[in-house]
């Protein structure tokens, strides 16, 4: 109801604003701030949560005021898809689910990528060969380009020399040498957050 | 199932000095053990729980409390003079039939009185078995699908060494300074440590595991079952009798007060369990353990949440997980909050808010693998409770495959 009233009065509000848009002084003038007690209170007249129930019908018997505030499910509820099949909750949750199946599920962070299976024993030679002759040029990120396939899949075929560990390892070192005392610690600081999601904290 | 008579066996755990006649009298080294002149009773009703002494007046007498300055610990009659100790056992509201003797027997550790028959080692032993034996059926039962490293942090929470301790120190359980005959039965007895003992050796030597002097060795979690104690650690094997003497050696340099603590604590389970049987034994369990609250869900640690999801997923025949935008809030702000649910088709499995998408799906796969683990069955039946009179048939636990190996 409050904000219909408020949808209503803005056209009237705007209407100065726009009559007299060219002098800029009179438009300061005639906006109006809420400083006054009646539109405060108006504003802030919020309409109760529908869990509070009305003291109208409910005055003659007792009721139970659930209204939590919003927070993430707890771990302990088991999802229906996880109970296993002799669970009695399991037909309890999955009944109303199917009536509405029809909804929206919202939209995923990163769309699932299809895997192609298409190098064959011969690619993974070729991979297996390049990455042992030229360990500098052939980075896992060039050869994943190069055979369309993930980083990840690369590290699964093979694995770089010794020596290409041993330099990366120095520049990281020297990379990390020029790192002055706040940004060591921002990351260890990131690490540390890091490792605290594991544990739920 | 039958109840046991208990009865009978109790007196075996009582101490030489209330049962009377009994054949470690003659032995000379329990000679000094006697402080009664009076001549022992009669031989007679060994069954019965607690024989009551004629009162000897010797007792009271100046000589007897001087002698009573030559041993280990207090002695048995001492008990029944105790108000700390009448106080302890009616503020743990133990059961009638367990005597003060026992309480007093079970508030002395090995390091004080190295007799067996004075300290509290088998019934430290008794009772630590039947602790760790209802916490891991308890554990089992209701969370069928916990991973073996989380059974072991939980185990270790419900009847470590830690929590018996500060168990002991709520009962108000008080702990002399150093042990004697002379001082209250009410004390916990036990040998300190010197200052500046070091009291976490870092590797135990001398475990059952072969290979054990392989420190490079991975070590498998299932094989912890079989060779670790019931918390995953390491312990040492059992002593050949010619080493006993070694051990006994080491245990009168002293312990900590953590470990007599939780010996007691043990203590006093064991000898409930004797003198008032089973059912008594797992009330008081349930009274003082599992009545502890331990969130399970915060003893877990993930490094790779999300693999071990799609694993699962893999495993169950379920649809693969997908991580969806729920809600979102200032996505070009310094604070954004993203909140992330794991799908697995049309079902949401977990929930996750964080300040990146990265995060929040984090989380949220976390939050699914603790669903799928905390899984809670309904009316959970452990083994023991078939132990009661008139129980309902046994209906097999739930299990399934359970931890997720990557």
């Amino acid at each position: 109801m409050a904000s219909c009233l408020v949808a209503s009065k803005r056209p009237l509000l705007a209407l100065p604003f726009f009559l007299s848009s060219p002098c800029e002084s009179v438009v300061l003038d005639l906006r109006r701030n809420q400083s006054s007690y009646r539109r405060t209170t108006q504003r802030l007249r919020v309409k109760p949560d529908a869990s509070f129930g009305s003291s109208l019908i409910h005055t003659q018997e007792d009721h139970i005021i659930h209204n939590p505030p919003s927070s993430a499910p707890s771990v302990y509820l088991t999802p229906s898809k996880f109970l296993p099949s002799n669970d009695v909750r399991k037909n309890l949750r999955t009944a109303p689910a199917n009536s509405n199946n029809s909804e929206e599920l919202p939209p995923v962070v990163r769309a699932p990528s299809e895997k192609k299976y298409h190098l064959t024993p011969s690619d993974i030679r070729e991979i297996r060969r390049l990455r042992a002759t030229d360990p500098m040029t052939w980075s896992r990120l060039k050869l994943a380009k190069r055979f369309e396939c993930s980083p990840m899949f690369i590290s699964l075929v093979c694995e770089t020399s010794p020596q290409k560990k041993e330099i990366q390892k120095r520049v990281l070192e020297a990379v990390q040498s020029r790192w002055g005392s706040k940004r060591r610690m921002a990351r260890e600081d990131r690490q540390l957050r890091r490792e605290a999601w594991g544990r739920d904290q | 199932m039958k109840r046991l008579q208990l009865q009978r066996w109790s007196g075996s755990v009582l101490s030489a000095q209330a049962r009377t006649g009994g054949r470690l009298q003659q032995r000379l080294y329990y000679a000094i053990r006697h402080q009664s002149t009076a001549s022992p009773a009669a031989p007679a009703g060994n069954d019965q729980l607690v024989k009551k002494q004629p009162q000897a007046p010797s007792i009271s007498s100046p000589h007897s409390q001087k002698s009573r300055y030559r041993l280990p610990s207090p002695p048995v009659e001492a008990a029944r003079e105790s108000a700390k100790l009448a106080a302890l056992h009616a503020r743990l509201y133990l059961p009638s039939r367990l005597p003060l003797e026992t309480l007093a027997r079970s508030l002395v550790h090995p390091s004080a009185d190295p007799n067996p028959n004075f300290n509290n080692e088998s019934l430290a032993t008794l009772g630590h078995d039947l602790l760790t034996y209802y916490a891991s059926e308890h554990l089992i039962c209701s969370y069928p699908r916990l991973p073996l490293t989380v059974i072991f942090a939980a185990m270790y929470a419900y009847v470590g060494p830690k929590t018996l301790a500060a168990m002991a120190r709520e009962w108000g359980v008080e702990s002399v300074a150093a042990p004697g005959g002379e001082v209250d039965p009410g004390y916990l007895q036990f040998q300190r440590l010197a200052p500046g003992t070091d009291v976490n050796p870092e590797t135990i030597t001398g475990t059952e595991r072969p290979h054990d002097d392989e420190p490079t060795w991975r070590k498998s979690v299932t094989s912890r079952v079989v060779y670790d104690n019931e918390y995953g650690d390491p312990v040492k094997g059992p002593v050949d009798p010619s080493e006993l003497a070694e051990r006994d050696a080491q245990t009168s340099q002293g312990v900590t007060v953590e470990e007599a603590n939780a010996s007691f604590v043990s203590a006093v389970m064991g000898s409930i369990y004797l003198h008032a049987g089973r059912p008594a034994a797992k009330r008081f369990f349930e009274q003082h353990f599992l009545s502890r609250h331990l969130n399970i869900s915060d003893l877990f640690n993930f490094s790779q949440p999300a693999r071990d999801l799609a694993r699962l997923c893999a495993r169950e025949n379920f649809e693969a997980p997908v991580a969806r935008i729920v809600s979102e809030t200032g996505r070009k702000s310094r604070s954004p909050v993203f909140v992330v649910g794991i799908y697995s088709g049309q079902d949401k499995l977990g929930e996750g808010a964080g300040a990146s998408l990265l995060e929040a799906h984090f989380r949220a796969a976390v939050a699914a693998l603790k669903g799928w683990y905390l899984y809670n069955p309904l009316d959970v039946r452990v083994p023991s409770s078939m132990e009661e009179e008139g129980a309902a048939p046994w209906k097999p636990v739930h299990v399934d495959l359970g931890e997720v190996i990557v």
